[in-house]
């Protein structure tokens, strides 16, 4: 030992201090940067005796990142799911005020406006003759078809929408990939010549983040650094270079029309042709509710729609010319003639009107819904009532019954099949009620699971000022020291050379 | 022992997700204990909320076959305090042959019953109830009997001067009048006399009524005929009695024919009240099963409408506690963030 070796040693000191010091003002100056790792500088004795900083490490926690990434995917998925439901659902916002009784307090739902349709009908049996009774019923048979076609086109509108944010997800991935491929590149490179690549890695961290929110994903990192990322289902995303994802948007998406899906080289990524469809992420949300839960809730109403039509048709009542077909009476739909078969129902809400020969407003007759002949009105073959007596109410018994005998729905609406139409409608708002508060517990539910896994991470790869702090006056104290050390010998080396 | 360690930017935010999730938690429960309801039912309901559509569409019917049994009634009632009417002016003209048969009077005096029963017969035939004729069956909207004195002479009228006239070979008011037998006056007034006020001639020459009384739904499920008309027995019996007293009472028949006439038509009349009360009866039926179907749909609307609040409606006194509960979470929370906002090592270190 020497008197130089302890200068050395002392020097060391000097550099290792300045290091740590450079560490510590990094993470408080990054202390509220979000998604930042703090660093570590680790300090290793040198050959000599003195001290050196090996390597500054980014502490890094991937186990509880993958979780975060995860949570972020299930959370994004059903939170597009919920939004969509929620507007389908403010179509049938029933029921928001029982303090007020009677025909109107229901809301607006196919359901509500059928009932009161009903209750229109039998008060129009009750009073046949009063022409406002007439024209009440026909008001509230419009306010049926009005909620029906508010339906459809609110289905339209969500579907529509979803197949557009669709679009816009597909090209946000395809640009982070693109700058995932930049940042992966840049850590490789940096692994390789030995600098410090926490500001990179914290930087593809995010991106990944944010490719969660759109797909879910899983990665895998190679020995040199760079990382992989595939599908939730195992579709390569990522490898060295990015894949292309490919989607056509739709434009309006009407009842059958069906969405185009998202594609990987060629392949399928989302849909039920795909074999490896994804599972969760804002575009799986996007899809589930573009291609089955808004369509299922359309064919309800279609349903609805198909079995106004053929319920309210009206059959040959003459007694000379026999064999006529049924027609469309009260309810019609305008582009098609003939009552439709239940294999055709598919567009039915969207299209569905009352007959303008019912219309008053149109130059129609409200009474032919008490005397028949709504198809043909000029001719008498369709006319139930065949005396003209004003109190007739046979044919206005037949329409209530109508409403409440089981008609035939097809099971592709979800809901069951052998009900009548008023029963149908009331399941109809209950099924999407019922997904509704389903999707929007589920969503309240992941957003909160989400929040706890990033507060975790947060916990474990953030900032705490205080440890810094007390480092920073660790460091102090041993530079006060280092100081107070090269002062002694040097006036040590002093002594030495006024000895001589 | 293993500290965790805690980010500080966790510790700055950490109150921060739990004071929104109780501002919002908070805002809710202001709505729902302003308006007594759940503040969004559909997503409280769920799936029950079909269920909950379908108890309030049964209210509602209910409550729209409640008032259409109102009018109904009101129209029974018409129809049945005509029918009194009906009974008392026939009883007043049974009593008024009665008399005439037993003192020998005038003839005159029959013709004057006759004529005023008649009058009165069809006045209450062409009652009204909100516009509606109640004696006209399906046929509401026309007079069920046409004025039978209306000048010009109305088709019934015509009708038993042909008879008479085809009968007898000499108008009503001839001199001949006076051969007419007691035997012979009986056979026409049983046989071409009868038979105007039978179908089918008593729809051509009288009643516009329909044979079809008007039906309406009194309950889910359940009908009731709600009218009746002037083609039933009563009206017809009734009609035929007045009828042969107003033209053939003063027409200077011999007396046992005249005899004849008088018994005649208060067999006619007697026949009519049976037949009247037996319309009032059946009116009475569904009268009855009117008031029962309106009973039964009250009680059946109390339980839909506790059913409905059972669902809908929130507890105010839990909302009250929640309320208050929140409230302090809420501040709580304030004061924890101002204080962990003030714990920083910088600030006691000596400057």
């Amino acid at each position: 030992m020497t008197l130089s070796t302890a200068f050395n040693i002392i020097n060391s000191a000097f550099t290792t201090i300045g290091t740590q010091t450079s560490t510590i003002a990094s993470n408080v100056a990054n202390a509220n940067t979000p998604g930042y790792s703090r660093e570590i500088a680790n300090q290793v004795t040198d050959p000599f005796g003195g001290s050196e900083i090996a390597s500054v490490t980014r502490v890094a926690d991937d186990a509880l990142l993958d979780q975060v990434n995860s949570a972020t995917s299930d959370s994004s998925m059903l939170s597009a799911i919920s939004s969509g439901l929620s507007t389908l659902a403010q179509t049938v916002s029933d029921s928001s005020s029982s303090t007020s009784t009677g025909a109107l307090s229901n809301g607006n739902s196919p359901s509500a406006m059928l009932a009161n349709f009903d209750d229109a009908l039998v008060t129009y049996e009750a009073s046949p003759t009063s022409a406002q009774s007439a024209q009440a019923a026909v008001t509230a048979a419009q306010n049926v078809t009005a909620s029906l076609n508010t339906g459809a086109a609110a289905v339209t509108e969500v579907r529509t929408q979803a197949d557009q944010s669709i679009a816009t997800a597909v090209s946000n991935v395809n640009s982070l990939l693109g700058q995932f491929q930049t940042v992966n590149n840049d850590i490789v490179t940096g692994l390789a010549g030995g600098a410090n690549v926490g500001p990179q890695e914290d930087q593809r961290d995010s991106i990944l983040t944010q490719i969660s929110q759109q797909i879910g994903i899983t990665t895998s990192t190679n020995q040199n650094g760079s990382m992989s990322i595939f599908t939730d289902s195992g579709v390569t995303l990522f490898q060295v270079t990015p894949v292309q994802l490919t989607f056509q948007p739709s434009g309006q998406l009407g009842a059958g029309v069906t969405g185009a899906q998202v594609m990987v080289d060629g392949t399928p990524i989302t849909g039920s042709q795909s074999t490896m469809p994804i599972q969760s992420g804002a575009i799986a949300g996007l899809v589930q509710l573009r291609d089955q839960i808004a369509p299922e809730y359309g064919a309800q109403l279609d349903q609805i729609a198909g079995n106004l039509i053929s319920g309210f048709s009206e059959t040959d009542q003459s007694s000379t010319n026999t064999g006529l077909p049924a027609e469309p009476g009260l309810f019609t739909d305008p582009g098609a003639s003939g009552v439709p078969n239940s294999a055709n129902y598919t567009g039915l809400a969207a299209s569905i009107e009352v007959n303008p020969s019912v219309d008053p407003a149109q130059g129609g007759d409200a009474t032919l819904l008490r005397d028949g002949g709504i198809s043909d009105p000029s001719g008498a073959n369709y006319t139930y009532n065949t005396t003209g007596d004003s109190g007739y109410t046979a044919r206005l018994q037949q329409l209530v019954t109508a409403l409440k005998t089981p008609a035939t729905f097809s099971a592709g609406g979800g809901i069951g099949s052998d009900t009548s139409i008023a029963d149908y409608a009331n399941s109809s708002v209950g099924w999407l009620q019922g997904q509704n508060a389903q999707a929007s517990s589920d969503a309240s539910y992941q957003s909160s699971l989400l929040s706890q896994s990033s507060s975790a991470l947060q916990n474990a790869t953030g900032v705490n000022l205080d440890t810094e702090l007390t480092n920073m006056l660790n460091i102090e104290n041993s530079y006060m020291t280092s100081a107070k050390l090269l002062t002694t010998v040097t006036s040590l080396l002093q002594s030495l050379i006024d000895a001589a | 022992m293993i500290l965790n360690s805690v980010s500080t930017q966790y510790l700055d935010t950490a109150m921060l997700p739990a004071i929104q999730k109780a501002q919002t938690q908070l805002s809710i429960l202001e709505v729902e204990s302003s308006t007594g309801e759940y503040a969004d039912l559909g997503l409280q309901l769920g799936n029950q909320s079909g269920y909950e559509l379908s108890l309030r569409n049964d209210d509602d019917l209910l409550q729209a076959l409640t008032s259409a049994n109102g009018i109904t009634s009101t129209d029974l009632t018409t129809a049945q305090s005509g029918l009194s009417s009906l009974l008392t002016s026939a009883q007043t003209a049974a009593s008024g042959v009665t008399s005439w048969l037993s003192n020998g009077n005038s003839s005159a005096i029959l013709q004057t019953v006759g004529e005023s029963s008649l009058q009165q017969l069809i006045a209450l035939a062409n009652t009204t109830s909100s516009g509606q004729y109640v004696f006209g069956g399906q046929n509401a909207s026309t007079a069920p009997l046409d004025d039978y004195y209306a000048s010009p002479t109305s088709t019934a009228k015509t009708a038993v001067d042909n008879a008479f006239q085809s009968y007898f070979g000499f108008a009503v008011g001839s001199p001949q009048t006076d051969n007419i037998t007691a035997s012979q006056m009986q056979s026409f007034l049983s046989g071409p006399f009868a038979n105007l006020f039978t179908s089918p001639a008593w729809g051509s020459n009288w009643s516009n009524a329909s044979n079809d009384n008007t039906t309406s739904e009194i309950a889910p499920g359940q009908s009731a005929i709600t009218s009746t008309n002037t083609n039933t027995p009563g009206f017809q019996q009734l009609a035929q009695g007045y009828a042969m007293l107003s033209e053939f009472g003063n027409i200077g028949l011999s007396a046992a024919a005249e005899q004849t006439l008088g018994a005649t038509s208060l067999g006619l009349i007697d026949q009519g009240v049976t037949s009247v009360t037996a319309t009032q009866a059946e009116l009475g039926v569904s009268q009855t099963a009117i008031t029962q179907a309106d009973a039964y749909m009250s009680t059946q609307m109390t339980q839909v409408q506790t059913e409905i609040g059972n669902l809908d409606d929130i507890d105010a006194a839990s909302v009250a506690t929640q309320l208050s509960t929140l409230s302090i979470q809420l501040e709580t929370a304030y004061q924890l963030t101002a204080q962990i906002q003030r714990l920083s090592l910088a600030q006691y270190l000596p400057t």
